[in-house]
């Protein structure tokens, strides 16, 4: 028991790597457009933040409002944040292959950007990380839909935020 | 690569190695003789290491799956897999470390 324990701790000096074992179903089921909403939705807590305001000294009841309006806002921006990582890793991981790599070959910059982009505006107030994440993420959208011999297009988006979202054009013949 | 820990992410290869589990992939194993058919090994994939069991050889390549089969993403998905890329033989299991 005790020379198990000492080879167990002799070996966290081993440095370790990760072997995948995946048991992911190969359905080929993926799409960047949960990866968009999530993006739009962080742009929108965060200009829902900026835009609240208060009175000096006001009631407390008053704060009392502002301080659940700011937590509720936080905490759908930092779920919506992390939705974004977790849709773009699931692509990078599960879709996007060495071919694509060699076709793309900043492909795996731009999703590290992504990644980054998507904590900064998380752990932030900040438009302008909200703004480039979605911009970086319908860059990524783009080369997916190519990557799929698709067409894409960005049209207006119908959300509160404006801006665009990439769509698959199906007005074009692929 | 002559010897080297990883730790297992996924179920594919349950009931044989689980998920977290860490296991030690020796590169002198196959510097002798070379895989055989039913041997767990490492190899890279897309700058990614899998573990899966050998289930097929055809001169140099190896067609590879999990043994949790429902499941794996393995050659049916990822195609055969060639000797170059298999980094070494899954020798032991360690499960608590």
């Amino acid at each position: 028991m005790k020379i198990n324990s000492l080879f167990l701790d002799f070996l966290k000096f081993f440095p370790t790597k990760v072997a995948y074992a995946h048991c992911d179903i190969p359905c080929g089921i993926y799409d960047p457009h949960m990866a968009q909403m999530a993006s739009h939705t962080v742009i929108r807590m965060t200009q829902m933040l900026n835009d609240l305001t208060a009175e000096k000294d006001i009631p407390f009841e008053e704060r009392k409002k502002i301080i659940h309006q700011i937590a509720r806002l936080t905490k759908v921006k930092e779920e919506h944040a992390e939705l974004v990582k977790h849709e773009i890793r699931v692509l990078w991981a599960d879709y996007f292959k060495e071919e694509h790599l060699k076709k793309y070959p900043d492909l795996h910059s731009l999703i590290f950007k992504i990644l980054k982009l998507a904590s900064k505006a998380r752990q932030e107030i900040n438009m302008d990380a909200a703004n480039e994440l979605l911009e970086n993420v319908q860059k990524m959208a783009e080369i997916f839909f190519e990557t799929k011999g698709l067409k894409s297009v960005r049209v207006k988006s119908p959300y509160p935020t404006g801006g665009e979202i990439v769509l698959q054009d199906v007005r074009r013949p692929q | 690569m002559l010897l080297s820990i990883f730790k297992i992410s996924g179920h594919s290869m349950e009931p044989a190695i689980r998920d977290g589990q860490n296991v030690f992939v020796s590169g002198i194993s196959y510097l002798f003789s070379k895989p055989k058919a039913g041997d767990i090994v490492a190899f890279r994939k897309n700058e990614k290491v899998f573990v899966k069991r050998i289930a097929k050889i055809n001169n140099d390549n190896y067609f590879v799956r999990g043994d949790n089969r429902e499941d794996s993403l393995d050659s049916r998905k990822i195609g055969w897999i060639n000797r170059k890329e298999i980094l070494g033989k899954v020798i032991f299991k360690i499960s608590n470390y």
